[in-house]
């Protein structure tokens, strides 16, 4: 029923832009599933053997796994500090000082880039600390902004009488948090997790010096690889965390609906 | 430059939901008519569909012989006043008001005079260059009074304007929205919720219920007779007891509800059909003492305070009804007594006339 | 009444549930990276001798202008297209919004490595762009596109068009329907409505989604580092060299500092600016 509907120009300029948007992603779908030793679109010849391959050359094997541990710990770990500093930020938000917010911003305001050559100077190399320890630590706070950001969303959107109902009631307030408060953020805490154990995974700029001998993570090996080689075992890779994206996807369709992402 | 308006046979669909069904409603040029109804009723769908932000499914609009129904919003020249006001926020109060003056192509000298001679008619010309984040909400509404005002539009159309402002300011807001209604002689539609608001302030107003005109008339007949038992509930009726005419005695009629008894005046209600409602307020209903009553039996209930009289929740054969009681003689829970009706606190609504 | 000492309002609660992330930022980031500032005035060779050295090198100062350049004009591109497609995407009907809206989260959540990569297959010399216009004929030999700075541009518009059109459709959805429709009711043209109403209030949240992507393609790494390499050095990636190639880490520090100064300088300046002009604060 409503009339208004924006110039034909600008519906041509949006179809095109989420065309540049999509193409490049077709595209390296289509190089993976190539049966040449080069890289080519469209492909020739379908064939899965690039897949094999990536299992095939250890460097990959080892560094998929430890993407996933590092992915996986570090997000825990940020939830787990970062759920009570979120909610003290709600619940006390008239004592707790204004900075603090921004504290917990900072991660990602500062560039990736000189955070992650600062911890490898200042902890790794000054400390003689493990290099997966520091590859842990460097993950767990590019994510944490994530975690606090948008579990405080969903606790900003949250009516604390209803914790004070509980607490009135009778609960104590360390049960009330986790009978009470937690199930109603329970959207936020999966967005979170989703949204911190994906930038985890696809991190270069920290990873990038937290590296050393025997331990990489995966986009690392990646783009060594690609400077070295240019055949389409990187395309398979990259379809391969192209399909594991979608899953998540496919999750928080399931839990959340897919626009909550956008918020 | 005041025209009538004319909505023919319009209806408006959500999807598969009707908002809207068949409705015909015509506007003087001068008048002021409010839409008046729950929420949901059909009434902001109404001036939606007449401002044009909405298209009618079937039906047409017609502004002083312009047909509205397909032109869009910007080429329609309605004055429009939004319950959040609505206000241009990086825009001051001057060049908020200003703003139609500017798509109207009137040059920066002259749009700039009239706006300030408007704002000087809602008395706000010494605010012209704040910011509208800075005023309050009265002040508010009459800048979005004012910019809308100030383009003369044919018709103006005000979508619950009052109804963010405290209770003083909205009586107050009212008068002076009538009286520079009154002296522009702007042909007006206004939606509100609020019964008070829409009589004290129309010359006719159109009661709405699902999607459906329930009836259009002025604040006295709507107030006094309404034409069914929807509308008699909306303003105040509350009891509503079926009765059947037993006998006919030149002027007097006999009439039967759940066995009880009751002669009424024809001179007095005036014709009464053979079946009929018997519609009152709680002060049409007498609580007398006296056995010997002409009134219907009822044993009384809670009794509250009204400041003005007692109220008397009381059971009866026909029914659960309301009477208000005097404050001399408060009557205790469980008093026999007798319920006179008073003819004029009461009406007669055909039997049919439960829509 | 366990509660009455917990509910107290004086903040030690509070204080003491954000003490492991506050501690955790402070201790691996502010510390390290303030220790790596505060290193770069400490050289033997004078307090400011690292960035003497530094802007007297032409190769290095070309970086920084470099960069600056790159992220100049990725910023302008992204808000130029994005501002369009979010105000598509804005007035869209439901389904297809979401549709929309999912189809420019997708390219968010692959990672930069595997965006970088997909320009490396389309501009590479035997790459598919190469090849479709030496196989219409248009040119007889390939055209070098990959080592530009264009290809970088390119690869920085597609990290971060998917951002700026999300966040500037979040700014559209939020500014009130009835704003917008008191305009028309005025006698605004949808034209003007776009020009007089729309757009103002909208310069806020432009200018946030341009720091998002100015100083996101500032720092970014992997697309400079694929599609550039090292004709188009930009400071991420000499930062990348003099720390892990040539153990210069004073020069290291020294491009450190200067990134986070602008990064911080730019996001702090541009914030104040869009909090000063934004018209729906009150």
């Amino acid at each position: 029923m409503m009339s208004d509907r924006p110039h034909f120009l600008l519906i041509v300029v949006a179809a095109l832009v989420y065309l540049f948007l999509m193409l490049p992603l077709v595209i390296v779908v289509g190089a993976a599933l190539s049966d040449t030793t080069y890289l080519t679109f469209p492909p020739q010849g379908l064939s899965l053997r690039w897949f094999e391959n990536i299992f095939e050359i250890s460097a990959f094997r080892r560094t998929i796994i430890t993407s996933l541990q590092i992915a996986l710990l570090g997000t825990l770990i940020a939830l787990l500090i970062g759920i009570p500093a979120a909610y003290a930020l709600n619940r006390f938000r008239v004592e707790l000082p204004k900075w603090l917010g921004t504290l917990f911003v900072l991660p990602i305001l500062v560039p990736e880039i000189v955070f992650g050559f600062a911890l490898l100077k200042s902890f790794t190399v000054g400390t003689g600390a493990p290099i997966f320890l520091s590859l842990l630590i460097g993950h767990t706070l590019i994510v944490l902004p994530y975690v606090v950001r948008v579990i405080s969303a969903s606790l900003a959107s949250f009516d604390f009488s209803i914790e004070e109902a509980a607490i009135s009631l009778g609960s104590a307030p360390v049960k009330t948090f986790f009978t009470i408060v937690l199930p109603n953020v329970r959207a936020g805490v999966i967005a979170a997790f989703i949204l911190a154990f994906i930038t985890s995974l696809n991190d270069v700029s920290v990873s990038l010096f937290l590296t050393g001998p025997g331990i990489s993570t995966l986009p690392i090996q990646i783009l060594a690889h690609v400077e070295q080689f240019f055949d389409p075992t990187v395309a398979s890779v990259s379809v391969l965390l192209m399909f594991l994206t979608v899953a998540v996807m496919a999750v928080v369709e399931r839990t959340l609906g897919l626009t909550f992402l956008a918020k | 430059m005041t025209q009538p308006l004319a909505l023919q046979a319009v209806s408006a669909h959500y999807g598969t939901t009707k908002v809207l069904e068949d409705l015909s409603l015509s506007v003087q040029a001068g008048e002021l008519v409010s839409l008046l109804g729950a929420s949901g009723c059909g009434k902001t769908t109404t001036l939606r569909l007449i401002a044009g932000f909405l298209t009618p499914t079937t039906g047409s609009i017609q502004l002083g012989g312009r047909d509205l129904t397909r032109l869009p919003t910007h080429r329609r020249d309605i004055g429009l006043v939004f319950q959040n006001y609505a206000l241009f926020p990086h825009l001051s109060v001057l060049d908020n008001v200003a703003f139609g003056l500017k798509q109207r192509g009137i040059g920066p000298a002259e749009r700039r005079k009239r706006a300030v001679a408007m704002l000087e008619r809602v008395g706000l010309a010494v605010l012209a260059d704040r910011a509208p984040g800075a005023l309050s909400g009265g002040q508010k509404q009459r800048v979005a009074l004012a910019r809308a005002l100030v383009i003369e539009p044919p018709l103006l159309m005000f979508d619950e304007p009052l109804s963010n402002l405290d209770a003083k300011l909205r009586v107050d807001m009212r008068v002076e929205i009538r009286q520079l209604q009154r002296s522009n002689g702007t042909t007006s539609v206004y939606v509100t919720h609020d019964q008070e608001e829409a009589f004290s302030i129309s010359d006719r107003v159109a009661i709405m219920n699902a999607g459906r005109l329930m009836q259009f008339d002025r604040p006295e007949v709507l107030y006094r007779r309404p034409a069914n038992t929807f509308v008699a509930r909306f303003v105040g009726f509350e009891n509503i007891i079926p009765f059947k005419v037993v006998a006919r005695d030149g002027d007097r009629v006999t009439a039967e509800t759940a066995g009880m008894i009751l002669r009424l005046s024809q001179a007095a209600y005036g014709a009464i059909p053979d079946s009929f409602l018997l519609a009152t307020r709680p002060d049409g209903l007498v609580v007398s003492t006296d056995p010997m009553a002409e009134g219907l039996s009822a044993q009384l209930g809670l009794r509250t305070y009204l400041g003005r009289a007692y109220q008397y929740q009381c059971d009866t054969q026909a029914g659960h009804l309301v009477a208000n009681g005097s404050l001399t003689t408060p009557l205790e829970a469980g008093t026999s007594v007798k319920l006179v009706p008073m003819p004029e606190q009461c009406t007669i609504l055909p039997a049919d006339g439960a829509r | 009444m366990t509660s009455r000492r917990f509910w107290r309002r004086n903040g030690a609660t509070g204080w003491a549930l954000s003490a492991p992330a506050t501690l955790a930022v402070i201790g691996f980031l502010l510390i390290p990276i303030g220790a790596v500032i505060a290193g770069t005035f400490m050289d033997p060779r004078g307090v400011f001798a690292p960035y003497i050295a530094y802007f007297n090198s032409g190769f290095r100062t070309t970086v920084l202008f470099r960069t600056l350049q790159i992220s100049a004009i990725t910023t302008i591109i992204s808000l130029i297209f994005g501002f369009m497609t979010a105000y598509v995407v804005s007035r869209a009907p439901g389904k297809l919004k979401s549709l929309l809206i999912v189809a420019a989260v997708f390219p968010l959540l692959t990672g930069v490595v595997v965006r970088a990569f997909a320009w490396l297959i389309i501009l590479g010399r035997n790459g598919i762009l190469n090849q479709t216009l030496l196989g219409l004929g248009i040119i007889n030999e390939p055209l070098e596109m990959l080592y530009t700075q264009g290809a970088v541009v390119i690869g920085m518009v597609y990290l971060f068009v998917p951002l700026m059109v999300l966040s500037l459709v979040g700014v559209l959805e939020n500014i009130p329907k009835d704003v917008l429709q008191a305009s028309s009711s005025l006698g605004a043209s949808p034209m003007a409505t776009f020009w007089q109403v729309l757009l103002p209030l909208a310069v806020p949240g432009l200018i946030v989604g341009a720091v998002l992507v100015f100083t996101g393609s500032f720092t970014a790494y992997a697309t400079p580092q694929l599609l550039g390499g090292e004709r188009q050095t930009v400071l991420a990636t000499l930062l990348q060299q003099r720390a892990m190639v040539s153990f210069d880490w004073v020069g290291a520090s020294t491009i450190a500092a200067i990134m986070t100064v602008i990064t911080i300088t730019i996001v702090l300046a541009m914030s104040h600016v869009a909090r000063r002009i934004n018209p729906m604060a009150t």
